[in-house]
């Protein structure tokens, strides 16, 4: 019975959109791509509109995350605190339809925010640098728009989850912090402890398997594709591997051709793992809840 | 059919018992109350017929389809009024009701809802995150009332409402009951419930203490009453006289005042006119029927002095059991 996640997804878009939450996260990604576009046009740089979009690509790397996180860490769990969800559970609607219909509704909110902040993107980018790059444009926003949905949807996963607030805030962070910060010491750490050395260049291929499921280096190595110029990832680096390979993408640490799944484009099936598999968790989880 | 049946529903928390082996039936079209101090595991009870909260042990259907099994065949004939609810700050409070009736797949007009429950156009029309508790309460009980369910369950429906609010509810679970609505409510005040119930249950620290009518509830503790008699002079030596009589079970003094505790109702009359005798000029008479407060007390008080203490004091308005209900 899922009748009605479609009700649900609707009402909490409508829900959201009456929220300051929306429309901070609206203003924060249009301001970042109005207040860079316009810092480059004033300086005068001799850019394309192209190469331009590339820019965006390492405040957006850091944005787009925090902003979807801070709008799903609350979707289910908030409800129950408040005790809403008492009266929306007393509705025809299920446990299977809150999740799905918030995890919906929480996607739209910030696949909206993206949207817009892209459609600023394209506008500026013909007003200050005369040109409209729409293919780049076009692949370079649907790779960060499921990038921002991935981390809506672990951020949604995480509030079904956990029965307090403070918890699925805490989780949320966690990962963060793991992908950004402690990404190295997990994957390369235990490489160090096993083989004295850290990973080389042309690391084994589980190694490398392992390595880009960050959704932070998937993101950017796509973005990298679909723009001129190349987006680094945004992680911190302790030097157990080598520099070099920081900012090579499995494919090409890889010798040889590389199998389908160190591919670039495997990276949009690591970025629907970090949005699936949380979900399937938490949704695991509040469907065995005493609430 | 039955409306609602338990059987052998257990709920338990680490050590403690929140429910203990219930078993309730409530028949189709009656308006059953639901009684009990706070703690006594009322709202858990509701929890696990609403599938919030599952049972440890036992089982229960609600409109003849299990909670666990069968829940989504109950929502859309149920309707809700939960305990510790809370409504969608930002959303009007006539969206709120347009939910309902989305959700519902009712025909109901949100107009004629909202005016049931007596929200004002202006007030439907802006954000219910402003409303007070009593229009909250008027709001989520209007969204119960969405799709003329079959089955009305109220968590402590009257909680948030002045008594004027009170009245109208009970005359909403009047109008709800002739239309053929079976309503089940809780409540932990007796005269919110005397008022307009067909049955009532009494639970107390998880175990139902008694399932009756009013009028059985009070025979079986009884069906005595107080007399309150004023003496011109000082009423010390009539108490044996008052005791004497047969009927009178218990007789306190104080002052110029005799209280006789009278279980027949014929001894009231023997009272008076043994005093008469007795030489002593009567001022005034009253007499109250024992209360279903003091019959309540009796009822959920019996064995819990000895306890924690927490819920001893059954009127106090959270103890820290009803944490538990959530």
């Amino acid at each position: 019975m899922t009748a009605h996640i479609g009700t649900v997804a609707r009402k909490e878009f409508e829900d959201a959109g009456r929220s300051k939450l929306l429309w901070a996260l609206v203003g924060l990604l249009v301001g970042i791509v109005v207040v860079g576009y316009t810092a480059i046009w004033y300086t005068g740089e001799d850019a394309s509109a192209s190469e331009v979009l590339g820019f965006l690509g390492f405040p957006l790397q850091t944005i787009v995350p925090i902003a979807a996180l801070i709008a799903g860490y609350m979707a289910v769990v908030g409800e129950r605190r408040s005790g809403s969800i008492k009266l929306l559970l007393g509705l025809p609607p299920n446990r299977t339809d809150v999740v799905f219909g918030k995890l919906l509704g929480r996607l739209a909110v910030v696949g909206t925010a993206i949207g817009l902040a892209f459609l600023a993107a394209l506008v500026l980018g013909a007003v200050y640098f005369g040109s409209v790059p729409f293919v780049d444009w076009l692949e370079f926003a649907a790779v960060t728009l499921l990038f921002g949905l991935a981390f809506a949807g672990l951020a949604v996963g995480s509030s079904a989850a956990v029965s307090t607030r403070g918890k699925s805030m805490a989780l949320v962070v966690g990962v963060y912090v793991i992908f950004v910060v402690l990404w190295e010491l997990v994957t390369a750490g235990p490489y160090y402890l096993v083989h004295d050395e850290g990973p080389p260049v042309e690391a084994q291929t589980w190694y490398l398997v392992l390595e880009q499921f960050n959704p932070m280096s998937a993101y950017t190595t796509m973005a990298s594709n679909a723009i001129e110029g190349t987006v680094f990832p945004f992680t911190f680096q302790y030097g157990l591997e080598d520099f070099e390979a920081a900012g090579m993408t499995p494919a090409e640490r890889y010798a040889g051709d590389a199998p389908f799944y160190l591919q670039d484009w495997f990276g949009v099936v690591v970025l629907l793992f970090w949005l699936v598999v949380p979900v399937a968790i938490g949704y695991y989880r509040f469907k065995k809840a005493d609430l | 059919m039955t409306a609602i049946e338990t059987r052998g529903l257990t709920k338990t928390y680490g050590d403690l018992v929140a429910v203990d082996d219930l078993e309730l039936t409530v028949e189709e079209g009656e308006v059953f109350g639901f009684l009990g101090p706070n703690g006594a595991g009322k709202s858990t009870t509701i929890n696990m017929l609403l599938d919030f909260t599952r049972p440890t042990a036992g089982s229960a259907t609600v409109l003849g389809y299990d909670t666990q099994t069968e829940a989504d065949a109950i929502s859309p004939r149920v309707g809700v009024l939960p305990e510790g609810f809370d409504i969608y700050p930002r959303l009007s409070g006539r969206r709120h009701i347009e939910f309902a009736i989305e959700t519902k797949d009712a025909a109901d007009d949100p107009d004629a809802i909202l005016e049931r429950i007596g929200l004002s156009a202006a007030d439907a029309a802006r954000p219910a995150g402003g409303y007070s508790k009593g229009m909250r309460q008027r709001l989520a009980t209007g969204m119960a009332l969405v799709g003329d369910p079959d089955l009305l369950i109220m968590d402590e429906p009257s909680s948030g409402l002045d008594p004027h609010g009170i009245r109208e509810m009970q005359d909403l679970v009047r109008s709800e009951a002739e239309r053929g609505t079976t309503v089940f409510f809780s409540s932990h005040i007796l005269e919110h419930v005397e008022a307009v119930c067909d049955r009532v249950g009494v639970l107390n620290e998880g175990e139902l203490v008694a399932v009756d009518t009013i009028a059985g509830l009070r025979e079986s503790i009884g069906g005595g009453a107080t007399m309150e008699l004023t003496i011109a002079e000082a009423a010390d030596g009539l108490c044996h006289v008052a005791d004497d009589v047969d009927g009178v079970t218990d007789v306190a003094v104080s002052g110029r005042t005799l209280e006789c505790t009278v279980t027949d109702s014929a001894a009231k009359a023997d009272v008076v006119i043994a005093l008469d005798d007795a030489g002593a000029t009567i001022e005034d008479v009253r007499i109250e029927d024992v209360s279903l407060e003091s019959l309540f007390t009796t009822l959920t008080d019996g064995d819990t002095a000895t306890d924690s203490g927490q819920d001893g004091d059954g009127t106090t308005p959270a103890t820290a059991r009803s944490e538990v209900a959530e």
